[in-house]
């Protein structure tokens, strides 16, 4: 059989946000006439669906409907900052500062009606755009509370900042690296099956397990999203991917010589999200958009490995680089054997 | 060139229009018609974002000259959602999450509607054959081939309509579900425009001139001739900064354009802003500059030894970062070990390809506040950065991320915005730049490529006992963000694994290669790819399970990490458990058992496709051109 399929796997760990320094958001939270919210803070969607999860997180928070979230960002003259896009910090410094600058905004319309209805503020609860005391008839949506905590001179807004309990590593001359780089660690593994032609040294990534600690998903398919297109990144690199250079010069400065996955180069990615939530935010997330990627080319070269005893050092991985190394084991095998033979 | 003028049907509208003949179709709808939904990934037909029907046919609009629309029915991605109702196609890309950074997804649900046309009742597997032409950075294509099939289901009738609609909130628990994307609707219709697709009034174009030579000292540059050019309206050089020039992520070490010398092939060195792109771009042509070739060094390990050439003066032995980690006594745990494996590894340089290619505009506002509009991933940092640069106070500096179509640590480097700031300052006009993709791929920054030595001592029974680590990355001409990504990649060098004796060192290195740079995982990828890798060799050495080794070693709640930091739970107990069980994993040492293993092609594996045997649209396509 031309054709050997092989498994193979690999185990991962990565940091949540920043790297070895302090890391700090911010946010602002309004809840608007007519009971939408409304969530500011300096950064935006890069892709990843962050818009999204925060727009979850505030409607948690406030007892709205996402829908009714509006989010106003990505402007440093206009919004607090958040510092930048990567890092895989988005839902954990991000989503963690709305979610406190929310309950700031939600405590404030909660103490009016608090008072308005004489109950005390621990029984009032919010939810699906409703505001309610427990065990009383007291109940209004939440566009009715604002225009009752606007009469009585509140606009019920909040602000928060969270900012992480990190330092430096000892890097300098001489030094160990000791130090705090990350409050919030994730592990993960992945399983790989390849099936690696042999005669034309092809090799398809044709499924992919991927199990991962996000802390906890607000969204799950959005969390599946990122692993599904890092694992298929991390293909890319494992594969065909390569960025050549010749004295200075790219030879592969366009999509015709620079290679691509396609629709038909992509596994099936089975995700298994695990929340092992982080202690120290208010909601328990953590990260995905990188430490995805982490695992997949370790457990494709080792289901290489698998498939046809053929081991790859140096990347990608590919059919010219297959044939060679077969053509390199066949003749150490039929030395090997050669030499049993003596 | 005389205009030539344009019949055709557009959008289900009669448009009469004179045009360019040098035009292609996909210009002409972005550009003179302002239907800026499908977008320019590559501008050379391997990407799919351009893709309009033409006549009720799936074509590239950026392989096109428009004159080939003459009297034809073209339709783009602003003809399927009329009146702002989204197609049950576009309705399944939101609901399935099929849309990431959006910038592909124009064009894929170009293509997609064109796959359900031509068979309504395609399988994934012809699905996938269907959107072959059409690239995306972002999604892995998973969900969106989700998306197609809930589609063709919904159109089929064998899923009701309702499977489109939002996930039920009512209980009032938002977190943990699946709620759609808020962004998504304005992904798939082409209506969010990003910052290639937003025009001002009175907007200048603006073209860059790049170095052909990867290190050379620049003589003497001359603009006479470029600005006396009809249509030109300001020519930059580094000459132009006002204040401290110098950017990067760790180490300010890249002027907005180069000063005195070029570093890579590709740097900027001046910038033309002119009435229209064709006319920058015939500026930037006359721009004259003599320069005179200096040595250069292309490979790390060279550049770290005496006598090579020097990139920086700041720098003589081109180190632009090392990073130590060190736990116990390496070369003890080696003696003690009953097995060490050395071994090698590389791993190449990586584009991150984002179908947006870089983009941005600029301009000074009422309040005198120079304000740029581009997809950057930092514009915290770029304000600071800028604001030193052109000598203003920060409250003066003012930096609005556009939707970002696709980043992965790519567009956290400020490459180009401070040429905008500058031409904006100095004409007091907006100013608008786009990069093609072959821009894109040769001056922007790429994933460190990296060699590796790496040596494990382990004992019989699994036991890491030393494990020390050697890797020499080649930063490029330019710092960025390679002073962190050689800190990631050895804080998490050893992987979550207990080892009582750590040697690790990590150098990023200055060359005159395109610059490295910040880039989805950081480092870590590097080195964890040799580490796991060095695992399996030691498990099939020791006839030992490759998930058992790793359970052998792995960190546990209250774990103390090489960086000496003691940390809480540790949940990668969990995941070993989790892959080993959801892939049914046939435990086994890794001696080559895949010829029989008893755990292949379950059903969550996809079916293995043999070339040649796929139908290709792309050939009819090429048939119908
Ligand atoms: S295929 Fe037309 S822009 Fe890429
Ligand atoms: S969503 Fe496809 S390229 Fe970003």
């Amino acid at each position: 059989m031309a054709r050997k399929r092989g498994r193979g796997m690999a185990a991962s760990w990565y940091g949540i946000a920043r790297t070895a320094t302090v890391d700090r958001s911010a946010a602002w939270a309004e809840i608007d006439d007519g009971g939408s919210a409304k969530i500011v803070t300096g950064v935006t969607e890069i892709g990843e669906g962050i818009l999204t999860v925060l727009a979850q997180i505030a409607a948690h928070e406030i007892g709205v409907k996402p829908e009714h979230v509006v989010i106003g960002d990505n402007d440093t003259a206009r919004a607090p900052e958040a510092a930048h896009a990567g890092a895989s910090r988005q839902t954990y410094m991000i989503g963690n500062v709305v979610a406190l600058a929310s309950r700031e905004a939600k405590k404030r319309l909660v103490d009016v009606m608090a008072e308005m209805w004489s109950a005390p503020a621990e029984s009032i609860r919010t939810g699906n755009g409703e505001i309610w005391a427990e065990n009383t008839n007291h109940r209004i949506t939440m566009g009715e509370a604002v225009a009752c905590a606007k009469n009585r001179g509140v606009v019920p807004i909040g602000s928060a900042t969270f900012g992480t309990n990190t330092t430096g590593i000892a890097d300098g001359k001489g030094g160990d690296g000791a130090g705090r780089p990350w409050q919030a660690y994730v592990f993960g593994c992945q399983v790989a099956e390849v099936e690696v032609d042999t005669v034309t040294g092809e090799v398809q990534v044709l499924a992919v397990w991927a199990a991962h600690d996000v802390g906890r998903a607000v969204n799950p398919q959005g969390v599946e999203g990122q692993i599904e297109g890092g694992v298929v990144q991390a293909i890319g690199q494992a594969l065909m991917e390569d960025y050549e250079m010749k004295n200075g010069h790219t030879t592969t400065p366009g999509f015709a010589k620079y290679i691509l996955p396609t629709s038909l180069d992509v596994p099936r990615v089975n995700s298994i999200i695990i929340e092992d939530p982080d202690p120290i935010g208010p909601l328990g997330v953590k990260g995905i958009g990188e430490p995805c990627m982490v695992p997949t080319i370790p457990a494709v070269m080792n289901a290489i490995y698998d498939a046809i005893g053929v081991r790859v050092f140096d990347l990608p991985a590919t059919p010219e680089k297959i044939l060679m190394a077969i053509r390199e084991k066949e003749r150490r095998d039929a030395a090997v054997a050669i030499q049993a033979a003596e | 060139m005389v205009d030539i003028q344009l019949n055709a049907t557009i959008n289900g509208r009669n448009v009469s229009r004179a045009a360019k003949p040098h035009l292609r179709l996909l210009d002409f709808l972005r550009d003179d018609l302002n239907l800026t939904g499908n977008k320019e990934g590559c501008g050379a037909g391997e990407c799919g974002t351009c893709s309009v029907f033409v006549d009720g046919v799936l074509m590239k609009s950026c392989l096109m000259p428009v004159a080939k629309a003459q009297g034809a029915q073209v339709d783009t991605i602003e003809s399927l959602a009329k009146s702002g109702e989204m197609s049950v196609l576009q309705k399944a890309f939101h609901k399935a999450g099929a849309s990431q950074c959006g910038y592909c997804i124009p064009g894929m649900v170009m293509a997609a509607t064109a796959a359900l046309r031509a068979n309504p009742f395609a399988d994934r597997e012809e699905i996938k054959e269907r959107l072959g032409g059409n690239i995306c950075r972002c999604t892995g294509y998973q969900k969106i081939f989700d998306a197609v099939e809930l589609a063709r289901d919904v159109q089929n009738g064998r899923v009701p309509a309702t499977a489109l609609l939002e996930t039920d909130t009512a209980d009032g628990d938002v977190i943990g579900k699946n709620v759609r994307r808020i962004d998504a609707p304005s992904k798939v219709s082409g209506r969010l425009k990003y910052a290639g697709d937003m025009i001002m009034p009175g907007m200048l174009h603006v073209q860059v001139l790049r170095s052909p030579h990867p290190h050379a000292r620049i003589v003497s540059i001359d603009t006479t001739a470029a600005l006396a050019m009809e249509g030109v309206e300001s020519v930059i050089t580094s000459a132009d900064v006002p204040g401290q020039d110098g950017f990067g992520v760790f180490v300010h070490d890249q002027p907005i354009m180069a000063r005195d010398k070029v570093r890579y092939v590709g740097e900027a060195i001046a910038a033309v802003a002119a009435e229209d792109a064709l006319t920058a771009k015939r500026a930037v042509a006359a721009i004259k500059i003599v320069y005179e070739p200096l040595p250069p060094v292309f490979d790390p390990d060279e550049a770290m030894q005496p006598g090579a050439a020097i990139v920086h003066d700041y720098a003589p032995d081109n180190i632009t970062k090392h990073i130590p980690i060190r736990v116990g006594d390496v070369e003890a745990g080696f003696a003690q070990s009953d097995l060490v494996i050395e071994e090698s590894y590389s791993t190449q340089a990586i584009e991150h390809a984002y179908l947006e290619p870089e983009a941005g505009l600029a301009y000074v506002d009422h309040d005198d506040v120079v304000t740029v509009v581009s997809p950057s991933q930092n514009i915290t940092h770029h304000r600071h950065m800028l604001a030193r640069i052109i000598a203003k106070p920060i409250s003066k500096v003012r930096f609005i991320m556009s939707p970002v179509g696709g980043g992965f640590g790519g567009k956290e480097d400020m490459i180009y915005q401070g040429m905008l700031a500058l031409l904006a300052m100095k004409t007091m006009r907006p100013v608008r730049l786009v990069y093609t993709r072959e821009e894109s791929i040769i001056s922007t920054a790429k994933r460190h490529p990296s060699r590796t030595t790496l040596r494990m001592g382990v004992m019989k029974d699994g036991r890491i006992r030393a494990l020390a680590m050697r890797m020499v990355c080649d930063g490029g001409a330019y710092g960025l963000s390679t002073e962190g990504v050689m800190r990631k990649a050895a804080i998490l060098a050893a992987g979550p694994y207990a080892i009582p004796n750590v040697r690790i060192d990590t150098y990023g290195i200055y060359t005159n290669n395109t610059p490295s740079g910040a880039f989805r995982s950081f480092g870590a990828l590097q080195t964890q790819f040799a580490t796991e890798s060095q695992l399996d060799i030691i498990a099939e050495r020791l006839g030992m399970d490759p998930f058992e080794l790793r359970r052998i070693n792995a960190m546990r709640d209250g774990a103390t990490t090489h960086t000496k930091q003691k940390i809480g739970s540790v949940s990668l107990m969990r995941a070993l458990e989790a892959t080993e069980q959801a892939s049914g994993w046939e435990a086994g040492a890794p001696t080559v058992r895949g010829p029989t293993r008893g755990d292949l092609n379950h059903d969550d594996v996809r079916p293995s496709v043999t070339l040649g045997t796929r139908f290709t649209d792309s050939a009819n396509q090429e048939a119908a051109e």
